[in-house]
């Protein structure tokens, strides 16, 4: 990670991108599902609004391939060896849509007095962030309250888009027009949004980097039932979906097509787990034994296999192997893999005091199935199943996702339920809001709803928050995935694979890396 | 009789207020039953979300009031014709409707239109040919489209026509690449019009035909039907001046009740064909827990039923001057 802090931007633009024969026009449509319910990454970090908002807003930097820090509206950083401040020149003639130009002010205000106070990650992700000075028009410098690891990766356009201080000075950021308007200074600009059908883009003319975008036109589609948005796809209506905008089981066949493509590549920025998750501090799940038990019983293979039609990698831990690259991943934890695993599945219930009882039954628990989905709702009759062979009856209950939510992080209501969180780019984003016992907060939704943590390793997150030496943060987040699959309040089911389905006329997706879809698509092209 | 007419319209609109009033609260009522609310969705969609921020929300919101403020709050509101704001979509309830008003007026009319003529044609033929070849066939195809659920005739009809076949396109209300302006735009949209109406139209046009086939059979037996029989009135004058106008009262009824229900009924046909329609913005509200719109969008449907009854009870009185409005 200091590697990364210490780097320097070159040059303007994505460099790493090789040369081919791009052709300027077209007009791309993709589609995007659900409907984003505004355009304001900055209130909100819902998927369908970064994949939308994304082409608008940008942000200081951009996320290379291995999680490389790239220039965005900075062209180049500096970090002082304290890591205590970080200089940003930027970069040069940068205009925004409606014509006025961009400096640092709109960083220091877009930073201090939006992204801090009313973006939903941005309060915990910029806290460290003490003050923005603006010695110029093109140099912003980031005080930090300590050292920030982390920091770096979450300054991109997705995370953290800045806005313009002009359009949003002297009013409540919270009601700014720009919400169903955007104004950014990204590759495209808006046009109009006519709700329930379509949002479009055209080109910016004025884009700050020379001959970028490509592509004349963007219009984002949004067709809420699955087997048409396969149909539109299939029929050349529409040439790009991510996010499983096309379903699992329609992929193979689609991918069979000569003009459809098909990559699981782009979503390393979001590192999703599928997880099942207990209430610790129910019965049977209070018990370590018990947990331990259940992630020996599943079957993680079976389940990418059967249910999410071979799409996924089995996981080992809280934090997924895409990091790899990064050097944070172990998986030097215990295997739950094992050939006998339900042997050992089931002494570990006789040992906790859950014997077969005289009904041939351990004893019965309900299992939340998580509202997202067909996926999800096999995935709670799989567990029903596998659990049986254990002597362990379960329910099965479906809410939609209000009641679910509501359920699980503000009643703890439930025994145990299945879900999936984003890793996120680093661990301080992303794992930490699961297992800290900080995070135990009633009402708030995707933190930790087990209500579980340790001491140690409450002890462990807050050393490797600012700790800068990667080796060292490495030997941290080690022990801590060492315990806490020793403990198990989660069964780290598999790392989850999103697939994107294109048109083939659609060219350098590559070069969108891990951000995937919430890049700006400056760099893609299509074959006219 | 237009003045009585006019008397009758303006007591009717009078006495829909307290209606309209009761079916605001009780919407209310029940929708606040549903655990969990547009903060607690919004916060899951955004998969994070600090307490405080989310507190934040819902002040702006007004959820942390006392439901009966909130309900206070809200009939103040409607009855100077403010539909309130959706948060989640970050514009006035109002504006969002009307939006959506258009295209679902353009695939309620065309299948009402489609639905109830057809029906009313295809009933009549089936009665006027009873027991043939023709009527058993009317029948059949009436029983299996009334049968066949609807997001299955839609993807149906995608397959064949537009995938197979590239006639209609797959979904959406027009070219979106395009921008078509003018008559292109038109001819546009009924181009994506013809797959959604036809879907939506198959359900009620079957249920429109065995009524009026039914009500035409009933009707026929009466005997003000052998009176005019026996006093020589040919086959044609008796079945389309007697026995027709009478056999449409049921049928208009039917559709008077129906053109209410579609608003819901459209919810499949808006999904599977990608139709911007105010069902599926229901639809959606609903699972966001959004619910000052879909408040407005429930007053809205209710104002619509009590027009169509209105003019239901009317159009009667042309049908059978027989009845009064009183």
């Amino acid at each position: 990670m200091k590697t990364l802090l210490a780097a320097v931007g070159v040059a303007v633009g994505l460099a790493v991108t090789p040369v081919a024969a791009q052709e300027s026009g077209g007009t791309l449509v993709m589609v995007v599902q659900p409907e984003p319910p505004n355009l304001a990454p900055y209130l909100s970090t819902s998927g369908p609004i970064g994949q939308v908002a994304s082409k608008v807003y940008e942000g200081l930097i951009t996320v290379g391939p291995d999680f490389k820090i790239m220039p965005g509206l900075a062209k180049s950083w500096e970090v002082s060896d304290d890591g205590l401040t970080i200089t940003f020149h930027l970069q040069e003639g940068v205009k925004w849509h409606d014509g006025e130009p961009f400096t640092s002010a709109d960083v220091q205000y877009g930073i201090m007095d939006v992204l801090r106070e009313i973006h939903p990650r941005g309060g915990s992700t910029l806290k460290v962030i003490e003050s923005v000075d603006t010695p110029d028009d093109m140099t912003a410098v980031f005080h930090l309250a300590e050292p920030a690891p982390y920091l770096m990766v979450a300054l991109n356009g997705y995370e953290s888009p800045i806005v313009a201080k002009h359009l949003f000075e002297g009013g409540n950021p919270r009601e700014n027009e720009t919400a169903n308007k955007p104004i950014g200074t990204g590759p495209f600009k808006f046009v109009e949004w006519k709700k329930g059908q379509y949002v479009r883009f055209d080109k910016n003319e004025d884009y700050w980097q020379d001959g970028k975008p490509y592509l004349d036109r963007i219009v984002v589609r949004f067709i809420a039932d699955a087997a048409t948005r396969t149909a539109a796809v299939e029929s050349e209506e529409v040439q790009y979906g991510a996010f499983g905008a096309v379903p699992y089981f329609d992929v193979e066949r689609l991918s069979q097509l000569p003009y459809i493509d098909v990559t699981t590549e782009g979503y390393g920025y979001i590192a999703p787990i599928m997880q099942v998750q207990f209430n610790t501090e129910v019965k049977p799940f209070d018990d370590p034994k018990v947990r331990q038990a259940i992630a020996y019983a599943l079957d993680r293979q079976f389940v990418i296999d059967n249910i999410w039609f071979g799409f996924g990698k089995p996981a080992t831990g809280p934090i997924s192997s895409l990091f790899k690259p990064t050097g944070l991943y172990t998986d030097e934890v215990i295997d739950f893999t094992v050939d006998d695993r339900m042997e050992k599945a089931a002494a570990l219930l006789d040992e906790a005091g859950y014997p077969v009882g005289s009904d041939g039954v351990r004893f019965t628990v309900t299992h939340d199935i998580t509202p997202y989905g067909e996926e999800w709702s096999r995935l709670g009759e799989y567990v029903k199943q596998a659990l049986g062979q254990l002597d362990i009856a379960v329910d099965l209950r479906y809410e939609d996702v209000a009641t679910w939510l509501k359920r699980v992080y503000t009643d703890y209501d439930y025994q145990f339920s299945s879900n999936f969180l984003y890793g996120l780019p680093d661990p301080v984003l992303g794992v930490h809001r699961q297992f800290h016992s900080n995070q135990i907060r009633p009402g708030t939704v995707f933190v930790n709803g087990m209500k579980w943590s340790s001491p140690r390793t409450d002890e462990l997150m807050d050393a490797a928050t600012t700790e800068t030496d990667p080796e060292k943060r490495a030997a941290l987040y080690k022990e801590f995935q060492q315990l806490v699959v020793e403990a198990s309040p989660i069964v780290f089911m598999h790392e989850m694979e999103f697939v994107t389905v294109y048109n083939d006329m659609v060219k350098n997706l590559e070069s969108t890396g891990p951000l995937g879809v919430y890049t700006n698509f400056a760099d893609v092209w299509m074959e006219q | 009789m237009p003045n009585a007419r006019l008397r009758y319209v303006a007591r009717r609109i009078v006495q829909a207020i307290p209606i309209l009033l009761a079916i605001i609260i009780l919407n209310f009522c029940l929708l606040k039953l549903a655990p969990g609310d547009a903060v607690d969705v919004l916060a899951g969609e955004a998969g994070s979300a600090t307490p405080e921020y989310m507190e934040q929300l819902r002040a702006k919101f007004g959820l942390d009031q006392p439901l009966p403020i909130q309900l206070a709050n809200y009939v103040g509101r409607i009855a100077v014709g403010d539909f309130g704001y959706s948060f989640r979509h970050e514009m006035p309830v109002w504006d969002l409707i009307v939006d959506r008003l258009g295209p679902t007026m353009i695939l309620m009319v065309t299948t009402i239109v489609l639905a109830v003529g057809l029906g009313i044609l295809l009933g009549l033929l089936a009665a006027v040919n009873l027991n043939t070849w023709r009527d058993s066939l009317i029948s059949v195809l009436a029983l299996v489209s009334y049968a066949t659920p609807l997001f299955w005739v839609g993807l149906m009809l995608i397959v064949v026509f537009s995938i197979n076949l590239g006639w209609f396109p797959t979904s959406g209300m027009e070219n979106v690449a395009a921008f078509n302006e003018g008559w292109d735009r038109v001819w546009d949209i009924a181009h994506h019009l013809v797959l959604p109406a036809i879907t939506l139209s198959l359900f009620y046009l079957a249920l429109y035909t065995r009524l009026m086939r039914a009500s035409m059979l009933e009707q026929a037996g009466m005997d003000y039907v052998t009176t005019a029989r026996a006093k020589g009135v040919t086959e044609g004058r008796i079945t389309f001046k007697h026995v027709l106008r009478n056999a449409l009262l049921p049928v208009v009824t039917m559709a008077g009740v129906q053109v209410s229900a579609m608003i819901g009924g459209s919810v499949i046909v808006e999904t599977v064909f990608g139709w911007p329609g105010l069902g599926q913005l229901a639809f959606e509200s609903l699972f966001a827990r959004d619910l000052n719109l879909l408040l407005g969008i429930f007053f809205l449907s209710a104002v619509l039923v009590l027009v169509v009854n209105l003019l239901v009870d009317i159009l009667y009185t042309f049908l059978d001057p027989r009845i009064e409005l009183s």
